[in-house]
């Protein structure tokens, strides 16, 4: 059963692009073939070693096996000749390797001048990709044939942005910026992964890479920009899942508790004042008029903006803040989603189509373009 | 007749076993030999834990989602098995356990050159070992075996702990853990160059001693670098001074540079000792002289030189710059030149010989093909355009996997094998030994090489799941099917250690008794009796050639080999006395 999938795994092909050799993925950006052909070179150097060594070795285990007793029939105890040959030849060989391997890096390090940038922010543990229009996704959406350039900060722990099928990986550093450039080849959706161990949801910082063709990505990143300016002002919640993607890994909407508290009956928690802090404060004393907090929602902001203000008791306090990566409106969505969550299951997704983002920006698409018609 | 044909069994007569009794003569024991079997045991048994760790961290990867233990428990784990597998078990293993056996022996000496230095190496093993169980009991160490900041001096983190717990004793633990390591190395060294009986010239000495004088070297000179560096770590984690932090004006990545300035010749310190006993194993049971001793001689001393150059390949995605990048990679290929003339050598050597398949041979061939793979695949590593795409995945778990475990491991135990008879007096049962060494190699091989294909497909290291809802359908299905295989490999793997634990433990009761030398060695530990005497020889013994195996002949009723009659004038020279 295992192998016959393996089997089919192996000669599987995604789409029309081509699958790289000896487990290497789909060839899915310029550079990628170029690497797949010096990783294949070293592999088939390598087979072509290992099948000299282990042919000798097996060879001679079989031919000179006796009995106990049998003295050797050589006693040679060196070959200078011979032993100066097997450490230049290799050596040779290797020198090779390395400069085949250099070309392929400096071709990896070198992004053409004019490359589409995105600014990468990595946290604990999700992915932000701002753009230069002021979009901000939680996937990564590029032009297909068109070099890109990702300048990426990291707000608390190494990070790493590794997209296999792209053959590109960099670690994220906190304090300093680095850079990774690609150029994906044909439009479609390939994983992203981290990459640098950075603690517990480590294995969960995956998103996706959106290739799309470029009349196709100048829409779409056009309408990621001002999405939440196209909901109606009363309806703020239903950007709530679109934003929750960036808080999923710390807060559940069921109940359950991670890494912060959940947020299934935070809000009424919240206008209650429940909340009691680490320094032993509790929130229904913080709040109201001229106190720390002006009300619940202000409350809410501050904790997103400031999230080391006040640390909630039982909780270790570990959320980044999201000062500047989320606008006002969104600011407030978020809150709108807390007042609204029954509205929503507890994978965020709307019980009532009517409250789909993606249907209320279409609406409000077509309404646009009626407009525009008369 | 020489002088220096032993009595042969001495497990009822008078040994370093028998020599004393009672606990504190173990305990405060001076003798190289107790003191070894003491690192033995002690080894071992982190062995054993390490092992559980590994086995459950195999069994929570079998399927996507959580199996059993959650991301925290699982990133404990991971570490856990890290920390114990390369800090406790194979740092020491051949250096502590068998080098303070066999190292003094080998070389005709009556012990270590300070013999209470060595047993104060020892006791600091317990006390690193002790600082791990403080670490586990204040809230488990999560950070890997690198400590990598800022995550590791991050004391807010959901499971870094406390200030005080769980990272600090784990690094108070490798701190002193280094102090054993350098201490040992330090004995060695003195030994090498101050105890060498008349006759044991530097090119006389096995090479096993050539490799564990290297990696001796390495020892002192590397391990100091690591010790500052965990103790600027701990100043940074309790006190918070800025040196590693970026939010206090301190770089992370000079963290990696300090650490891979000692970790990457540390990985050498794991496997030049296993190569030692690899040149003695190929050599004594093909019953054929070493070919090329100073080839292989001088690759140790290389080995250890050009491993202090190249730490920065454990870097080229860290943002060190490109032309660092370059040269680390040109440097990296240097490396790959002595291992390959080893493993030529070791071939060449079984040329023509007559070749026992003994147990500790089967683990030689073992690690031949072993280190091969693990030789070979590191040559994708070195080579910067693919190392990109593979460094932090499952190729470079699969790498130092065939090299620490296949490679390190496997000749630690063809060593146990090989020694054993010599420590312990008896024998074990050959026939359980060679189908527990098929075990090993078949579910070591099957654990592993699924996970060169899993790293380069893209699954990345350290992730405790390879989630449906995240990864796309095609990698997942192969992901699940590899992580498959190679969780069955390891439990094959366990079985046939479990397998090794018994007959060997059985065999300390039961066991044949031990000849002086079973296997036609000629080096000077087999002119000992089995186990051999406290003062190791009561006369200066004979140096001759330690590869020229043509003066012992196969005495069939002892089931031993013995000094051919008119030996003494052909094959040994004496000593001079």
């Amino acid at each position: 059963m295992m192998i016959p999938s393996l089997l089919t795994m192996l000669l599987a092909t995604t789409g029309d692009l081509k699958v790289g050799q000896f487990g290497m993925p789909v060839q899915a950006s310029e550079v990628a073939p170029v690497i797949d052909n010096i990783f294949n070179f070293i592999t088939w150097i390598c087979i072509f070693f290992f099948v000299i060594i282990v042919g000798f070795i097996v060879f001679f285990m079989f031919k000179y096996s006796k009995p106990p007793g049998t003295p050797a029939t050589s006693n040679v105890t060196h070959n200078t000749p011979i032993e100066v040959a097997w450490t230049v030849l290799p050596l040779i060989l290797v020198i090779f390797i390395f400069y085949k391997g250099m070309d392929g890096y400096i071709d990896l390090r070198s992004a053409p001048l004019g490359a589409y940038e995105v600014n990468v922010v990595a946290q604990k543990w999700n992915w932000t990709f701002h753009y230069k229009n002021g979009a901000t996704t939680s996937v990564l959406i590029v032009p297909a044939n068109r070099p890109v350039k990702l300048i990426m900060s990291s707000q608390d722990v190494l990070h790493a942005l590794f997209i296999p099928d792209f053959r590109v990986k960099q670690d994220v550093v906190p304090g300093r910026i680095t850079t990774l450039w690609f150029t994906a080849i044909k439009a479609g959706e390939y994983d992203l992964y981290c990459a640098e161990y950075c603690g517990q949801q480590h294995s969960t910082m995956l998103t996706k890479v959106i290739v799309l063709d470029d009349a196709d990505f100048d829409t779409r990143i056009t309408e990621e920009a001002n999405y939440i300016d196209k909901i109606p002002p009363d309806m703020l919640y239903v950007a709530g899942p679109r934003l929750y993607m960036r808080c999923k890994s710390c807060h559940s909407l069921d109940g359950s508790d991670m890494t912060g508290p959940t947020w299934q009956g935070l809000w009424d928690r919240t206008v209650d004042g429940e909340q009691v802090f680490t320094d032993g404060t509790t929130l229904s004393n913080l709040m109201g008029a001229g106190k720390l907090f002006d009300g619940p929602e202000d409350y809410v902001t501050q904790s997103i903006n400031n999230p080391q203000q006040k640390i909630r008791m039982n909780y270790s306090g570990s959320m980044p803040t999201f000062k500047g990566q989320l606008g006002p409106l969104e600011v407030m969505a978020i809150i709108d989603f807390l007042k609204h969550l029954d509205k929503f299951d507890t994978d965020g997704n709307p019980l009532d189509s009517a409250d789909d983002l993606a249907t209320i920006l279409d609406a409000a698409k077509a309404a646009e373009a009626a407009s525009s018609n008369e | 007749m020489s002088k220096a044909i032993p009595a042969g069994n001495a497990l009822d007569g008078a040994n370093y076993l028998s020599h004393t009794k009672g606990f504190l003569s173990w305990a405060f024991t001076l003798d190289h030999k107790r003191i070894g079997v003491m690192y033995l045991i002690s080894v071992l048994t982190a062995f054993f834990f390490g092992g559980m760790a590994a086995l459950a961290v195999r069994l929570e990867l079998f399927s996507p989602g959580t199996q059993f233990m959650g991301q925290d428990t699982y990133n404990k784990m991971f570490t856990l098995h890290v920390a114990l597998m390369v800090l406790l078990v194979i740092i020491p293993s051949v250096p502590a356990a068998m080098g303070n056996f066999i190292l003094p022996i080998m070389l005709g000496a009556k012990d270590v050159a300070f013999p209470k230095l060595n047993l104060m190496s020892y006791w600091l093993w317990i006390f690193g070992a002790l600082f791990f169980v403080i670490s586990l009991i204040t809230g488990g160490l999560d950070t890997g075996w690198t400590f990598y900041t800022p995550y590791s001096i991050d004391i807010d983190s959901a499971s870094a702990g406390h200030r005080f717990g769980g990272v600090l004793p784990a690094l108070t633990g490798a701190f002193i853990l280094g102090f054993s390591s350098i201490f040992t190395g330090l004995n060695f060294i003195v030994t090498i160059h101050r105890l060498r009986p008349p006759g044991m010239t530097w090119f006389r000495m096995p090479l096993f001693l050539w490799a564990i004088y290297a990696t001796a070297i390495i020892q002192v000179m590397a391990t100091p670098v690591l010790g500052i560096t965990l103790a600027l770590l701990a100043v940074e984690r309790v006190f918070g001074i800025g040196i590693f932090n970026p939010a206090l004006g301190g770089d992370p990545v000079l963290y990696q540079h300090f650490f891979w300035f000692y970790s990457h010749p540390a990985v050498y310190i794991m496997i030049l000792p296993g190569m030692g006993i690899i040149s003695e194993l190929i050599s004594v049971h093909s019953h054929k002289h070493i070919f090329g001793y100073k080839f292989i001689a001088f690759s140790s001393v290389a080995i250890a030189i050009f491993g202090f150059l190249v730490w920065g390949h454990h870097m080229f995605t860290s943002g060190q710059s490109p032309l660092m990048n370059i040269v680390f990679s040109a440097i990296t290929f240097s490396v790959s030149i002595p291992s390959a003339i080893k493993i030529f050598n070791w071939i060449a050597t079984m040329y023509k010989g007559s070749i026992s398949l003994n147990t500790p041979m089967l683990y030689a061939l073992s690690f031949l093909f072993i280190f091969s793979i693990g030789g070979l695949t590191g040559l994708h590593l070195g080579t910067l355009a693919t190392d990109i795409h593979l460094h932090d995945t499952y190729f470079v778990v699969a790498h130092f996997h065939y090299v620490m475990m296949g490679s390190a491991i496997v000749a630690m135990v063809g060593g146990l094998h090989h020694w054993w008879p010599k420590i312990t007096g008896r024998m074990y049962n050959e026939f359980q030994g060679r189908i527990a060494c098929g075990l090993v190699f078949f579910g070591f091989n099957l654990t592993f090489f699924p996970q060169f294909y899993l790293g380069s497909k893209g699954m990345p290291r350290r992730y405790h799941d390879y989630s449906e809802a995240l990864m796309s359908a095609d990698k997942l299905e192969l992901f699940h099917t590899l992580h498959q295989v190679s969780t069955i490999g390891s439990y094959i793997q366990a079985i046939g250690f479990f397998l090794t634990l018994y007959y060997l433990l059985y065999s300390l009761k039961w066991g044949r008794k031990a000849p002086a030398n079973p296997w036609g060695g000629r080096s000077l530990e087999w002119q000992c009796t089995s186990p051999p005497p406290f003062d190791n020889f009561s006369e200066a013994p004979t140096v001759g050639d330690c590869y020229d195996f043509s003066v012992l002949e196969w005495d069939e009723e002892d089931q031993s080999y013995t000094w051919q009659a008119d030996a003494h004038e052909s094959g040994g020279e004496s000593s001079g006395h």
